[in-house]
């Protein structure tokens, strides 16, 4: 009986001595400051992200994208006299559980003012969030971004609703980079499931708004694993234009290793029209040289400006992020956090100096309009329920990337 | 086309089948199903990674290292370390202990890559094959395939005819199908058990190495899609019903035909969001329930599954109490006096613990093992969410949500009727992919991923948006279970239960009903379940789809089985236990690799104390001292090859034996009579060593055998015949012959009629045939003791003669013969000497001379 006595004991030492530490880290917090987070000199914010995964996905280069963003405002000053306390990213591991978790950490114990970036294709800590009144910024995949007053995509709602507005800037940039849609066909590929689905729309919606014929759209593909046999569903893409190949090939499917399948076995079976996705414009492929082979002349559709770019607000960027973390390869992720960074740091400019979280989403809330080479355009409370509708294009041509298209915004329709 | 599906649909089928024969190898061979295996392949693929990338050897070298000696090493280490302890422990304890190993050893490699910092694996990158590296395409029939695709068909061909020569052509093979086939049989027959499993074990890890190896190409360095491949080959594997590997292989390569078929054709599917991916799984289903009635228990009930001695028994129960309430006031403090982020993560401890008292309900007091728990918790979750934003007022939302995981669990019950054992667990795993991959996908129900909002739960002064009040309402609602979980066990129905589990078909003579009791304990376990789930969302505020991923519900049951699953306490402990250590790793800003890793390790534990954690603490404070040993033996006679002296001996909760001497000289026949339970059969599995004994000794020759193990004592030359037939029914005569002779070629001289049936299965001959059969080896190579337990039962009259002719020529030849019959006619016709027995006691030995029908009527009805 001791023994479990004894064990009793200590659990409970354990939690209490936990508790008190935490009790007293909370009090010293509280000093001085009614806001949770701000002090007179400082502003406290976290983030959270997907940096490990059971497929391997992983978004942790958000984190040092908003950190040299973050530098930067605290090397010029802060904002308000204000210098942002950054404390990293928690990491949710792609699990809803994990994220609601972690944002309550974040804001419970931590005691953050905001959540920046937030990162995670699974987060599920929007509705403790949005109960809570916290803002939070980062990449709008889902759902539980859109129509929140407090989630703020770096470039808007990218899951509207039926009847809300839905991109048109990847059919529209590529009907110009193919020097019009006219008589050109496409084919959406995505995997079997909702989330997937509901892209194939919204993208298939893109490219027949610019002009293109829609060839087909199949929803075929496991969402779990890659298939080990691509060869069925190569065979519907090589037929689908009325027994022919189509012209463009969009993959809607997540991950490399998915889209190096497709495009080896697509090759493979003579296809010889424009493959593009959205997730490519990745480095690490580069590396690899069966993956660089597969994606030779794909071309990929990123939500900011492309690093390649000459763009002044690129050179920035590079010069940041080469001040904290040197040789750092840039990355989607690097820049989505960095943009984040950059529209919450904007947003805290406006609201002024005399900050409280119910005055900062009143600015961010209240016709909030930001303009930036980097990502396009940004207008709240609009791009709470709707994209920014803006994109570039990548080429990536003898094993490197190329700037097909610069950023640029086009004008949503309603999504069917 | 269509030709072009099949042949490609096969190279995939080639790693379905490569794997899967991996799987139904080991399981046959030692009778543990290894969730792990994908795992296992999964560390041979990242190895082949690593030492394709950072060592730079060459890939066929890197294939070689990693196939041929990794993976059969890491068989035989987790063999020592792990699995022949599982071989003996109760089912739940084995599938949790392979989880945990699911979930630590891809943890593991990843970590040592981390720490030795190796390339990091990437899940997301397609790593190099085997072949040349970026894969040469070629044209085979108009088919498109590559160099990748040909390795990996060769080798399949490769696999599958070395495994067939390595089973029917090499001794090695010949032991294992023998330990398959009468796993008891064969260590009476000399062969090693556990060197036999430890072979097995090294295979089947190098199969499933060979196809993690060959599938990396195409899944990529992805513990999860090796999980998924495990999956598709268990269906393989449940085709061949988990016992032959050829029909485990020819499953596996139609099922990568049938998928390949089903992704060209079915369009007409495409609605049906994860119907298509869901293949396999339905398949599996529909395997398990058409294929694999468990012939050995039935109704899922684990009579092996004996409850652990309660070593606290001789506390007050205010002692017994004790710790509990002194936790529980400790908690409410702690509740009431530490921050609310504390707090918050308690009342998360607290809603897992009440999905885990379900457990308590199916596996700790129903005996049944069930992997789909979290769909039960997301099915009330999302019904609830569902109803309450239909516009229903938010109780009968509840209410709803509680009553569709009862549902749910009533359907899942009614196929439970029919499958036993692993077999309803891998239903249940089944419907939990099923439910994840299918029905939580429909939009209208999951309300896509953005899921439903929950409001707090109000009680007009306070609402559960208050951690504080969160956990005196779960504090409650545990209390509420713990008292229904104690009624049960002490209720009629509760008894019928414990019934059901322990003796299911002398439950069901004695009136009970198995099915009425196990639909009531499966749908009482569900509807915990979906409360917790209700509570989980309601916690958290909304629920999705993916909240509660199957995955979380294999965990969950291994979180809980390591505390103990028979008490609401262990799953109160697992609860907060399985919040608590991820909390502390990360304040400790330990990697979250050594908390998987951590509870690998607690499948280990299980392997040697599968009773959990509370069980274990409770015996090491208050085990009683064991049983008094009985008093030393007399000795008997003089010149004896084979004695047993004061032999205790016994199974679980009962001594059957209590103090047997016999001695046998050489060319000597004993009889052994006694009536029916005297403890015959006992006494012959002591002295074979198929039963360890508790006290005596067992001497061969003068030398002291008895901590020898069966199948040594069987080498030294004790042969036990044992009751009913002594054959392998699934060998051939020959094979038969083959597990204690070298070359059975004399055998056919001596008895011709077995040489013209040597290819003959030896289940289909007769019984008279059969027993020729067991005891033909001993004529061409005799043992030093023959131990034949009934030989003569249910044999016509001739046969049984024939069979005592054998017996007199062996005993011709200087063998000891133990012969022990419950009819004495024949046994005395031959016999030297007689003992009788009784009650577990030799009652009465000498000369047959002495016997007459007075006395044997003595010995039988037990005058003296």
């Amino acid at each position: 009986m001791i023994v479990r006595r004894g064990m009793a004991v200590a659990l409970t030492v354990a939690l209490l001595a936990t508790g008190c530490a935490a009790q007293q880290k909370g009090a010293t917090q509280q000093e001085g400051a009614a806001v949770p987070g701000v002090t007179g000199t400082t502003i406290k914010v976290g983030g959270v992200l997907t940096k490990t995964s059971a497929s391997g996905y992983s978004t942790k280069d958000a984190e040092i994208g908003a950190k040299a963003r973050f530098e930067r405002a605290n090397a010029e000053g802060g904002v308000h006299g204000r210098k942002i306390e950054f404390l990293g990213a928690e990491d949710d591991g792609q699990d809803a559980a994990k994220g609601d978790a972690a944002a309550k950490k974040l804001v419970q114990k931590d005691q953050v003012f905001a959540l920046v970036p937030v990162h995670a294709p699974n987060f599920g800590g929007a509705a403790f969030l949005e109960q809570q009144g916290v803002p939070w910024f980062g990449w709008a995949t889902g759902p539980q971004w859109c129509g929140t007053k407090t989630g703020f995509g770096y470039n808007g709602c990218l899951a509207p609703k039926q009847g809300a507005g839905s991109q048109t800037w990847w059919g529209r940039q590529m009907a110009d980079l193919l020097g019009g849609a006219e008589g050109k066909s496409v084919y959406v590929q995505t995997s079997d499931s909702s989330g997937s689905k509901y892209g194939g729309t919204t993208i298939s919606q893109s490219f027949t708004a610019a002009g293109f014929k829609l060839a087909g759209v199949n929803s075929g593909l496991p969402a779990a694993a890659p298939p080990p046999d691509w060869l069925p569903y190569v065979d519907k893409i090589m037929t689908s234009n009325g027994g022919k190949a189509p012209d463009v090939v969009v993959s809607v499917i997540a991950g490399t290793k998915f889209n190096v399948g497709l495009y080896s076995a697509l090759k493979r079976a003579g296809y010889k029209g424009v493959l593009t996705d959205a997730t490519s414009y990745d480095a690490a492929i580069l590396k690899d040289p069966a993956s660089a082979q597969a994606l030779e002349g794909v071309i990929a559709a990123p939500m900011f400006e492309p690093f390649e770019s000459t763009a002044p607000e690129i050179a920035q960027l590079k010069q940041d992020v080469e001040k904290v973390a040197p040789g750092t390869v840039l990355t989607q992720h690097l820049a989505i956090g960095y943009w984040a960074a950059d529209i919450f740091l904007d947003m805290l400019d406006k609201t002024g100096k005399d900050l409280t979280r119910e005055k900062f989403l009143a600015t961010g809330n209240g016709s909030y309009t930001y303009e930036n080479a980097g990502f396009g355009r940004i207008q709240y409370p609009k791009d709470h329920s709707e994209p920014n509708g803006c994109g570039a294009l990548v080429k990536l041509e003898n094993g490197a990337f190329q700037v097909a298209k610069s950023m640029k915004c086009f004008d949503n329709v309603p999504l069917k | 086309m269509i030709l072009g599906y099949v042949l490609s649909g096969l190279v995939t089928g080639a790693i379905f089948a490569i794997m899967g024969s991996g799987l139904t190898l080991s399981y046959a061979a030692t009778g543990v199903f290894n969730f792990a295996h994908g795992a296992l392949g999964f560390l041979s693929a990242l190895l082949f990674y690593e030492l394709t990338t950072a060592a730079g050897l060459p890939a066929w070298l890197s294939a070689l290292v990693s196939v041929g000696l990794f993976a059969p090493a890491l068989g035989y280490v987790l063999h020592k370390a792990m699995f022949r302890g599982l071989a003996q422990a109760g089912e739940t304890a084995q599938i949790v202990a392979t989880i945990g190993l699911t979930i630590a050893l891809p943890a593991l490699g990843l970590l040592v890559v981390d720490l030795a910092g190796l390339p990091a694996a990437d899940a997301t990158a397609l790593p190099r094959g085997v072949g040349p590296h970026p894969a040469v395409a070629f044209d085979v029939a108009g088919v498109h395939l590559d160099t990748d695709q040909l390795i990996t068909f060769a080798f399949s061909v490769v696999a599958a005819v070395g495994l067939w020569a390595f089973m029917r052509h090499t001794p090695y093979g010949l032991r294992m199908r023998a330990s398959v086939d009468r796993r008891r049989l064969a260590t009476l027959r000399g062969i090693d058990a556990d060197a036999t499993s430890a072979l097995a074990w090294m295979l089947g890890s190098g199969l499933a190495g060979l196809a993690g190896v060959l599938a990396v190409s195409v899944l990529g360095l992805d513990a999860t899609a090796y999980t998924v491949l495990l999956f598709a080959s268990a269906t393989a594997a449940v085709f061949g019903r988990l016992r032959s590997i050829p029909w485990t292989f020819a499953a596996g390569l139609a099922l990568g035909v049938v998928q390949n078929l089903v992704a060209g054709y079915t369009d007409f599917l495409e609605e049906v969001t994860g119907l298509r991916t869901a293949v396999p799984v339905i398949l599996l289903f529909a395997g398990l329930v058409l294929l694999n009635r468990s012939r050995e228990r039935v109704a899922g009930s684990a009579a092996e599954d004996t409850p652990p001695p309660d070593h606290l028994a001789g506390l007050p129960p205010w002692r017994r109490r004790l710790p509990w309430a002194v936790g529980l006031v400790l908690l409410v403090g702690f509740t009431f006096l530490a921050p609310e982020y504390y707090v918050g993560i308690a009342a998360q401890g607290l809603v897992l613990a009440l999905i885990f008292c379900s457990f308590v309900v199916v596996t700790g007091i129903g005996g049944m093992v069930n992997l789909a728990q979290a769909a039960f918790a997301s099915m009330a979750a999302l019904t609830c969410g569902w109803a309450f934003t239909s516009g229903l007022p938010f109780f009968v939302a509840i209410l709803l949500g509680v009553l569709a995981a009862a549902a749910v669990g009533m359907l899942v019950a009614l196929p439970a009727l029919r499958l036993g054992g692993r077999v309803l667990t891998l239903a249940t795993l089944a419907l939990a992919l099923l439910a994840d991959q299918v029905l939580f996908q429909v939009d209208a129900f999951s309300n896509g991923t953005i899921g439903w909002a929950l409001p707090a739960l109000g009680f007009g002064f306070a609402d559960t948006s208050d951690p504080r009040v969160l956990v005196v309402v779960l504090l409650v609602l545990i209390g509420v279970v713990a008292l229904l979980v104690r009624n049960l066990e002490r209720s009629a129905s509760g008894r019928a239960i414990l019934a059901v589990r322990s003796a299911p078909a002398a439950a069901t003579t004695s009136g009970l009903s198995a099915p009425r009791t196990k639909i009531m304990l499966f749908v009482l376990a569900s509807a915990i379940a979906g409360l917790g789930g209700v509570l989980f969302a309601v916690a958290k505020g909304s629920i999705t789809a993916t909240d509660l991923p199957a995955f979380a519900g294999f965990v969950w049951l291994a979180i809980v089985v390591l505390q103990g699953v028979r008490r609401i306490g262990g799953a109160v402990l697992g609860g907060l236990i399985a919040v608590v250590v991820p909390e502390l790793l990360s304040t400790w800003d330990v990697s979250a690799h050594v908390g998987a890793i951590l509870f690998g390790l607690g499948g280990m534990i299980l392997a040697k104390h599968p009773d959990g954690v509370l069980t274990q603490m409770a015996e090491l404070r208050h085990r009683r001292p064991p049983a008094p040993e009985l008093d030393e033996p007399a000795r008997t006679a003089k010149g004896a090859l084979f004695r047993m002296e004061g032999v205790v001996a016994g199974y679980a909760d009962s001594i059957v034996l209590h103090g047997v001497d016999l001695a046998v000289k050489p060319g000597e026949v004993v009889a052994l009579l006694g009536a029916n339970g005297a403890g015959k059969s006992t006494t012959c599995a002591a002295a074979a060593g198929d039963l360890p004994i508790i006290a005596g000794r067992i001497l061969l020759d003068g030398e002291d055998v008895t901590a020898w193990p069966a199948h040594r004592r069987a080498r030294a030359g004790i042969l036990l015949a044992p009751e009913g037939r002594g054959v392998f029914p699934g060998l051939t005569v020959e094979e038969n012959l083959r597990t204690w002779l070298p070359d059975p070629g004399p055998v056919y001289d001596r008895l011709p009629h077995l040489g013209e049936r040597r290819g003959v299965l030896a289940g289909a001959l007769s019984g008279g045939e059969q027993q020729l059969l067991t005891l033909a080896p001993a004529l061409v190579r005799p043992p030093r003791v023959l131990i034949a337990d009934e030989p003569s039962l249910g044999l016509a009259p001739l046969v049984v003669r024939q069979i005592f002719e054998v017996f007199a020529e062996l005993r011709a030849r200087g063998v000891a013969l133990l012969l022990v019959e419950e009819k004495a006619t024949e046994a005395l016709a031959i016999a030297d000497r007689v003992a009788f027995m009784r009650l577990g006691r030799v009652t009465w030995t000498g000369p047959r001379s002495e016997v007459d029908s007075e006395r044997l009527a003595a010995a039988y009805l037990g005058v003296r």
